[in-house]
């Protein structure tokens, strides 16, 4: 059996289905826990101690929404590799933001499904976070590489 | 599974009609975001809040030291710090033993509000400390349904903080705004998690267990002077 049997074009359609649904879905719910509680973002935000305090705060209003947009456009499956690219580069800084706090010795949570701020030293999930972004990060790297996908508002998606 | 062969790669309408809905919902909501968390200048404030002291409820002005007490309403770390260490806090208020300043936030949702507005409400009555005491003591489930409106009057209402002035206020939000600018002055001033209480602008470093802990509490007090 050979590659080329296995991975048909219609079971990668599948496979890109599935990415797209898993990453998208997961941005999008990130997205809509955090857009009511745009304080708590912002606190989630400054608690990594990387930005400056206003920038934080902006990005803490913003960011929610964002990813609600982001989401929706990878489970709609339009834009599908541009979005993969821009849901790729977000898991990338996720990863280094969370590693630096780690690094850093910072006791927080990660904010990613709101929530965030500080936590107790013994609670921090710091390794199963970026197990979870390095996952997401690897669909959208195959979405970006194939972003034909099963199911898809637009079909010959770029 | 649908043959394209017929169609360009792509349908440019659907793409740009999705990706410019899309947008618009962003750039809207994260507009909103940023507005409904900047400091209104307008915002009709409770007659014991400052604007110096970050729009908070003042008690004991022009005192040492300066207690500043970042809460939620609806946030179960904070009654848990309000029952260790709440009785100390209206002693320092009561027995005018240091300034103290209140700033109710609003970040776990609407019910927060409600509740920030009906301190606001209640400060306005003279009567701003049983209000706490009894919200504290009668803190429902996060957003349940509690503290509508309503239900901030009816619990006010045991410890007697009742009237037609202050269910108005309560009703129409009056402090709405209010609570707003309080929230935003904490992103300011980096209040990231609540309780967060400073003495003489030092936040409480949460490993001295402080928070919890009402003889380490009363140390702290008593080494910034509280006698």
């Amino acid at each position: 059996m050979n590659l080329a049997t296995l991975f048909t074009p219609a079971r990668l359609n599948w496979l890109g289905l599935f990415a797209r649904l898993t990453l998208g879905g997961v941005i999008f719910v990130a997205g809509a826990l955090k857009v009511t509680t745009p304080y708590k973002s912002a606190a989630a935000m400054r608690a990594y101690e990387l930005l400056p305090i206003s920038i934080a705060n902006f990005f803490g209003y913003a960011l929610p929404w964002f990813e609600v947009g982001l989401g929706a456009l990878l489970i709609l499956g339009v834009a599908t590799r541009l979005s993969a690219f821009f849901a790729g580069s977000l898991m990338i800084i996720f990863i280094l933001a969370i590693a630096s706090a780690w690094a850093r010795g910072l006791s927080i949570d990660c904010g990613c499904f709101g929530g965030g701020g500080q936590v107790a030293p013994g609670e921090t999930k710091y390794l199963q976070e970026i197990l979870r972004d390095v996952g997401l990060t690897l669909l959208a790297v195959y979405l970006y590489w194939r972003p034909q996908t099963k199911w898809a508002l637009e079909p010959g998606s770029r | 599974m649908v043959n394209n062969k017929g169609k360009s790669s792509g349908d440019p309408i659907t793409r740009w009609l999705v990706i410019g809905m899309v947008a618009l919902v962003v750039v809207v909501g994260a507009g909103i975001s940023i507005f409904n968390n900047t400091s209104k200048k307008a915002a009709v404030l409770p007659s014991a809040a400052s604007v110096k002291d970050g729009y908070g409820i003042v008690f004991n002005d022009g005192l040492t030291p300066v207690i500043d007490v970042w809460e939620d309403f609806q946030c179960p770390s904070c009654k848990a710090f309000e029952s260790t260490n709440g009785a100390a806090i209206k002693a320092l208020v009561v027995e005018k033993k240091a300034k103290v300043v209140f700033h109710p936030l609003s970040f776990l949702g609407p019910e927060s509000v409600y509740a920030a507005n009906g301190a606001a409400c209640a400060s306005d009555q003279g009567k701003f400390l049983e209000f706490y005491e009894i919200m504290y003591a009668n803190q429902p489930a996060e957003n349940s349904g509690a503290w509508s409106n309503e239900g901030v009057i009816a619990t006010a209402a045991a410890a007697g903080v009742t009237g037609p002035e202050f269910e108005a206020c309560v009703n129409k939000g009056k402090y709405a705004d209010w609570v707003g600018n309080v929230g935003s002055e904490g992103s300011k001033q980096s209040i990231n998690s609540t309780p967060t209480v400073l003495i003489n602008g030092k936040e409480i470093d949460r490993a001295s267990g402080a928070y919890y802990s009402s003889s380490e509490f009363m140390k702290l007090l008593t080494a910034a002077g509280v006698k």
